[in-house]
């Protein structure tokens, strides 16, 4: 069974929670060329590394973050958003 | 105790004749008891405002009879089992309060509420909620949102066993689900208490 941490539930079934797909970048159109901003509309990214993803933990609604490894699949950490709100 | 029919009550509908099973396991629908869910930016801060000490989030409070349930930061559930009045003096204030007040989560529409209790409750639970829910590790101010009988449900400590809240419209297959757990329980002791 695979467990994922919920940051305000705990540990869980796998099966309890839904993926929401990596965090977009949020460049600005009017300082972005034409080539980049086609690129970040139309291109899905496929490289290695550590990405950040969104989750929702179903039975209690919650959404969170979680960094995991697209090579590994390990998910290095689960945080609640405002962690990353406060570092921007 | 009787077997009880099971909400919603409407003729020819799913739950129409079904009855809740009784005897090692056994199930009471809680359904028709008053409750009331606050949900989004301000719940919190009204109820403060209105003398409620607030639990931490996934922790059961009480006030004025009434259990308060911390199910988010800004999603807060109040059951009023036996305090149906101070519950009411409650609502009325919140409805006739301008706000910002979050909205109402309509908790007693929504949600069903279905109390296990018999000498088969901890044995039925473990088969259905894949938490550890041992009186060592999910006390009585403990609630865990999780599945149970592989729907989403709210579950707590009661008094004679564990209460769940769910989905209304699912409230027939769940009944059918915890007596087929109830089913597979036996007289042999077994640890589910957590105790040495």
């Amino acid at each position: 069974m695979k467990l994922l941490i919920c940051p305000m539930n705990g540990p869980r079934n796998i099966d309890e929670f839904q993926s929401f797909g990596p965090v977009p970048a949020e460049p600005d159109p009017d300082r972005t060329a034409d080539a980049d901003w086609s690129r970040h509309l139309f291109r899905a990214e496929n490289r290695r590394g550590i990405v950040v993803e969104w989750w929702r933990h179903v039975p209690s609604n919650y959404f969170f973050l979680a960094e995991r490894d697209l090579v590994t699949n390990e998910v290095v950490r689960t945080f609640d958003p405002s962690e990353r709100r406060d570092q921007s | 105790m009787a077997a009880s029919a099971v909400f919603p009550f409407m003729a020819g509908g799913a739950a129409d004749g079904t009855k809740l099973p009784t005897g090692a396991l056994a199930l009471s629908d809680l359904t028709a008891s008053p409750r009331f869910g606050l949900k989004g930016g301000g719940s919190a801060a009204w109820l403060t405002a209105h003398g409620i000490s607030l639990p931490a989030v996934n922790h059961i409070g009480a006030y004025h009879g009434m259990r308060i349930l911390r199910l988010g930061n800004e999603d807060i559930l109040l059951l009023a089992e036996g305090a149906g009045e101070a519950l009411a003096e409650l609502k009325a204030g919140w409805a006739n309060d301008a706000g910002p007040k979050g909205y109402s989560s309509w908790r007693e529409e929504g949600w069903a509420w279905l109390r296990l209790s018999g000498p088969h409750a901890p044995q039925s639970m473990s088969r259905l909620c894949a938490l550890d829910l041992r009186a060592d590790r999910f006390g009585v101010d403990d609630i865990a949102q999780t599945r149970v009988g592989h729907i989403e449900a709210v579950t707590f400590r009661s008094q004679t066993g564990f209460d769940v809240l769910f989905d209304v419209t699912a409230s027939v297959y769940f009944a059918r689900t915890a007596a087929a757990a109830a089913r597979h329980c036996t007289d042999f002791l077994i640890d589910t208490e957590g105790h040495a």
